[in-house]
């Protein structure tokens, strides 16, 4: 049997462009293009080469055409093609700060609601225990309701990931921990960018903590700096006082609300830049007028203007 | 998810936001969010309507008719007699498990019951404004079946209030066709659907106004988070003319008896308010349901 055998070779249409970096891109300027910020709905050609490797979000049908398979935006690393779909649930990665409800308390654990397909796990072990440092004890399983109890809001960074695909949670830092003086809300997660901080104070005097799942938080800033090695400020933390919030620092808690509800109905990333930006353009408004939707066009195009200036 | 949760913390804030007129989105207590209204949206049905709230409830409505026979229950002569005269409306209301996570599996089965029962009494008692007696055919024999099937697409709160205002609207959109009853007693139904009517009525059926009690005082028209810091719902079945059509009262609270006065004062002045608004974007709508017959551009996603 004569064996042949074929050596890789890049096909023909493709010249080997080098980018700024000095790295071969191995595609044309004009093919490259075509994937840059391209939005598509389920079904719709994406690539008709047949070089291109298939990602999450894409099928091929008979005649090798990748398709996409969910609505969301192309996304390529040099041949594997991806599609990330608009709407989506979060998918945890390691060092990312999430918002939760706690949905159950059970046997040195919490299960908590991150908006994720699983819900992702607190375990007794990985929270902040009040007075100075120890190892947790039997009493401490025993009271954990006194910690978090079903409905309690907190803000947590993602440890580890289980077997399954759900994620283990952590608030072992002060930054971390339940959440008060404040409102909910929602917003489709992959509006959230990854930065350095997320928890932001505006100027305005509103704190606004970013969870990477979509869940926000937006909140009057604590009178209280909390001190790691204080026994009453450890036990502070599991508190479910809200501070007194005067008129002014409620209206603007629901104002930093409805700018950033303006902003995920746009379908605009939600940074501490947008909101700000967002924010100055609604003042035009009284808080309540910045529901109605001809309101959230003219914030979302003033915002757009200042972020293209 | 975990949508029938809230923390201590949001409750206290949802409560003496209520106190101080200045709720979590920032409107006062008796604020309504704002409605947008489509009808005409279903081909198949005789009228149809889909109401939303922004950001949250979203409602659609199909109103079919259909000729039936005419029923005749019960032993008591004067029902019977009445009865035989007249035509049914026959309502379901449907929670779907995309709305919310608490309506998966059986979970929609007790609100879905409670719903449907809800606009059944509304709508089939003398109170529901149809002129039930013009859809009767044959007195005692055929009339038209009004089948309303109220669809609930998604959930931010005060859906009650939404599937009212919805199967209002799509009872505007509802036309009839003409029936010709032939010698030998077969009902013969006009193809012209220039002449298919109304149903007589329309616009005396009742919205609902539902007030929230939270803390000592109430609000119109909560998010999910609202609800889940109310302590009893009153719900305020008000008709254009102010008149009020039926009250319910949902939820395990107390309310004050004159607290409930005022409620259901405060709920019949903001119903015909609402009323009103809703009947000039009713005419709107139909201006662009026109143009957009025009453009053959009529369908679910036609508005969009």
């Amino acid at each position: 049997m004569n064996v042949q055998f074929l050596f890789p070779k890049p096909p023909p249409s493709i010249e080997e462009v080098k980018d700024a970096d000095g790295d071969i891109d191995m595609l044309l300027k004009s093919q490259r293009q075509k994937f840059e910020t391209k939005v598509v709905t389920p079904g719709e050609v994406i690539a008709k080469d047949t070089q291109y490797m298939r990602g999450h979000g894409t099928y091929l049908d008979e005649n090798e055409t990748h398709l996409a398979s969910v609505a969301g935006v192309v996304e390529r690393v040099n041949k594997l093609i991806t599609v990330r779909p608009l709407n989506t649930r979060y998918t945890g990665n390691i060092g990312d700060l999430v918002i939760g409800r706690i949905t159950e308390v059970s046997n040195k654990r919490w299960k908590v609601d991150i908006n994720s397909r699983q819900d992702a796990v607190l375990l007794l072990s990985a929270i902040h225990l009040p007075g100075v440092q120890r190892r947790k004890t039997e009493a401490d399983e025993l009271q954990m309701r006194k910690f978090y109890s079903e409905g309690d809001l907190l803000v947590a960074e993602i440890q580890g990931s289980f077997q399954d695909g759900s994620s283990s949670l952590h608030t072992r830092s002060l930054k971390y921990g339940k959440l008060r003086n404040g409102s909910f809300l929602i917003v489709p997660p992959t509006l959230v960018q990854r930065t350095k901080s997320h928890f932001h104070r505006l100027d305005c005097g509103v704190d606004v903590t970013l969870g990477l799942n979509g869940y926000v938080w937006v909140s009057k800033p604590s009178s209280r700096v909390l001190n790691e090695m204080s026994e009453d400020d450890s036990e502070y933390i599991y508190s479910n006082e809200n501070e007194p919030i005067g008129k002014d620092a409620r209206e603007a808690i629901a104002r930093v609300c409805n700018c950033i509800n303006a902003l995920s109905k746009s379908y605009m990333s939600i940074t501490d830049t947008t909101i700000s930006y967002a924010y100055e353009a609604s003042l035009n408004f009284s808080v309540k007028e910045i529901l109605k939707l001809e309101s959230i066009e003219l914030i979302a195009n003033q915002t757009k203007q200042r972020l293209k200036a | 998810m975990s949508s029938s949760l809230i923390s201590p913390s949001e409750l206290d804030y949802i409560i003496r936001g209520v106190d101080d007129n200045l709720r979590a989105d920032g409107r006062g207590r008796l604020d309504y969010r704002e409605v947008i209204l489509e009808t005409g949206l279903i081909f198949q049905a005789n009228g149809s309507a889909r109401c939303r709230l922004s950001k949250g409830t979203d409602v659609l409505v199909g109103v079919k008719v259909e000729i039936g026979s005419i029923e005749i229950d019960g032993t008591d002569e004067e029902v019977a007699a009445v009865k035989a005269k007249r035509g049914r409306v026959v309502c379901n209301v449907e929670c779907s498990p995309i709305a919310s996570q608490q309506f998966a599996g059986r979970g929609a089965d007790d609100i879905n019951n409670e719903l449907t029962q809800l606009v059944d009494r509304v709508l089939n008692g003398p109170q529901g404004g149809l002129n039930l007696e013009k859809l009767c055919i044959i007195p005692g024999e055929e009339c038209w079946v009004v089948y309303i099937d109220a669809l609930v697409l998604d959930y931010g709160g005060n859906i009650l209030d939404l599937i009212f205002m919805t199967i209002r609207a799509a009872l505007y959109n509802t036309r009839v066709p003409k029936t010709v009853i032939e010698e030998d007693k077969e009902v013969e139904i006009s193809d012209d659907v220039e002449e298919w009517e109304r149903i007589e009525g329309w616009e005396l059926v009742p919205i609902s106004i539902t007030l929230n009690k939270i803390g000592t005082r109430h609000i119109v028209d909560a998010t999910v988070l609202e609800e889940l810091a109310t302590k009893a719902k009153l719900s305020v079945m008000v008709n254009k003319n102010g008149k009020i059509c039926g009250i319910q009262k949902i939820g395990g609270g107390s309310i004050e008896h004159g607290l409930l006065n005022e409620m259901m004062q405060t709920g019949r002045s903001i119903g015909q308010n609402l009323i009103l608004n809703l009947d000039k974007m009713l005419q709107k709508e139909d201006e662009i349901n026109a143009e957009r017959a025009k453009n053959d551009k009529i369908g679910f996603f036609a508005a969009a």
